[in-house]
């Protein structure tokens, strides 16, 4: 699906990272994927996201939220995967939650949501 | 606060014992049954909120794995709700087969048996064939169900031992009028694990692990110098069920970027709304049978509701966690994060996200823990796990489980 969909001007740079966590749709899969990654791979990514949430949704408030073109979609959900990674860079220092079994899965339901 | 010690509720204020617990509790198949049978279905036990089901004809289908029941909760058109097994008179066919909808009647699939949505019994394809089945008496067979707060209770005893008001033995009175309905958007996560249900209760009856296990992520916001093991403040009994006072630290500034943006973004349902706390208007802050201590660093009130509930009110929200066993070895947790609305915008969703991902990763700390507890208590070296006096309420859950194991507990001393 990202073959067709390219991110917005200014954002072109964050296509690597658009090829990993922009395809993914739900928390679920952002946590799984996570914990699959590397911390050199979730670094490089929160490194070239992070300072630039402002400009992210400055760009994206000037889209309705519920019908966002897709190439703003595309931006949104790259964006989202750091929702996850903040937690392995930010607080853990490693993808997992210790201890936790590997790998794992959390069931999410945003209740009558969208 | 003079002397915050003071509060400092231990075991022996309350004159519990149960410093000693027996491992077997906590791992033998025979425990889960009786379980099953003097508490699980002589306790109610909660299983939504009646705002689910808003409109006449609104339902909902709940499975309680400790029962392995299936249950239809739902509005009739006399806008009472009512619970009943999901189970059909015929051949016993779990007929509702959606998670929520809104429907006049139900009709099984296999033979089209058809209900009205208050349970009874509405038609029978060739009912000449059934002259035995009196359909005024062959509805879905009902099951107890009575509200507080909101919050939807069932009880699966014949005849319940106790009505819901003596049951929840003046919690009800302390929390009299708190606003829950003001938090309606409800975020939903569940996760089976392998360990007994009662670890996790445990876990969640305690503040002394906070400072450890979840030193990465809890301990910076809520650890106050003055109470380095978060000891509960000005702990309060209602018949088996719980409330405590938990500090924060106010003067917490995380300096992680992603985090402090979302902060930036939307007030995420666990951090301390300074200013409407200030002004008065802070949801459940005002209420008076929360933080009774006035202390100015209020975190939550821990409320615990026997066998399997903890609930804590936060400032704008609040975060809800029930565990089911499913057997000796083996649990549901189903976490629940309200607030006030669904994100309006991009940011607050992206923030909503964030702060789900971090309260996780909280609860599955505790899991993680819990399921090694349980991997060192099958291991079988230990015959007992200790409590300390710093724990007075895994101290007082064990006296009332073992009180309803032994047939008393329901009002009874
Ligand atoms: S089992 Fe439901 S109609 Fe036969
Ligand atoms: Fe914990």
């Amino acid at each position: 699906m990202t073959e067709s969909v390219n991110l917005p001007a200014g954002f072109e740079d964050l296509a690597p990272y658009a090829a990993v966590w922009g395809s993914l749709e739900t928390q679920e899969e952002r946590y799984l994927q996570r914990q699959h990654s590397t911390m050199k791979d979730l670094k490089a990514y929160y490194d070239a996201t992070a300072p630039r949430l402002n400009a992210i949704f400055d760009h994206l408030d000037q889209f309705p939220m519920d019908a966002l073109p897709d190439s703003e979609a595309l931006l949104y959900r790259t964006a989202l995967g750091l929702t996850e990674t903040a937690m392995a860079i930010e607080v853990f220092n490693q993808p997992r939650v210790p201890y936790a079994p590997f790998p794992h899965k959390m069931a999410i339901e945003w209740n009558e949501y969208r | 606060m003079a002397n915050l010690s003071e509060h400092m509720t231990k075991a022996r204020d309350m004159g519990l014992d149960n410093g000693r617990v027996p491992v077997e509790y906590y791992t033998s198949a025979d425990y889960f049954r009786r379980e099953q049978d003097m508490i699980f279905r002589r306790a109610w036990l909660m299983v939504g909120r009646v705002d689910e089901v808003p409109e006449p004809g609104d339902y909902i289908v709940r499975d309680l794995p400790t029962l392995k029941a299936s249950v239809v909760i739902a509005r009739g058109k006399d806008g009472k709700v009512r619970a009943f097994h999901n189970a059909c008179s015929h051949r016993g066919v779990a007929l509702v087969c959606q998670e929520r909808g809104n429907a006049m009647t139900f009709r099984c699939p296999y033979h089209a048996w058809v209900y009205r949505i208050d349970g009874s019994l509405s038609a029978i394809p060739a009912e000449q064939d059934f002259p035995h089945v009196d359909k005024a008496t062959s509805g879905l067979a009902p099951i107890h169900l009575d509200s507080w707060a909101g919050f939807i209770f069932l009880n699966f005893a014949q005849e319940p031992e106790a009505t819901l008001p003596q049951f929840l033995a003046g919690l009800d009175q302390m929390l009299e009028g708190a606003p829950f309905e003001q938090f309606p958007f409800c975020i939903r996560v569940t996760d089976e694990i392998d360990c007994n249900w009662k670890n996790l209760v445990n876990a969640f009856n305690e503040g002394y692990h906070v400072a450890i296990l979840h030193s990465k992520t809890l301990r910076p916001a809520v650890v106050p110098k003055e109470n380095p093991h978060l000891h509960y403040l000005d702990v309060k009994h209602f018949g088996p069920h719980s409330a405590g006072t938990v500090q924060r630290n106010f003067d917490y500034n995380p300096q992680a970027p992603a985090l402090t943006w979302v902060y930036a973004q939307m007030l995420p349902t666990s951090a301390p709304d300074i200013a409407a706390i200030e002004e008065g208007r802070a949801g459940f802050y005002e209420h008076p049978g929360i933080n009774r201590l006035k202390i100015p660093n209020f975190g939550t009130e821990t409320i615990t509701i026997f066998p399997n509930i903890s609930i804590q009110p936060l400032a704008n929200g609040y975060l809800f966690y029930q565990f089911w066993p499913i057997n000796e070895g083996r649990m549901r947790t189903e976490v629940r994060i309200y607030s006030r609305h669904a994100p309006r915008t991009l940011r607050e969703e992206y923030a909503m996200a964030s702060t789900l991902a971090a309260t996780r990763d909280v609860v599955v700390e505790d899991m993680a823990m819990s399921r090694l507890q349980q991997i060192g208590f099958e291991s079988g070296g230990k015959t007992h796990q200790q409590f300390g006096q710093n724990e007075p309420l895994l101290r007082m859950f064990t006296r009332d489980y073992e009180a309803y194991l032994q047939g008393k507990g329901m009002g009874q001393p």
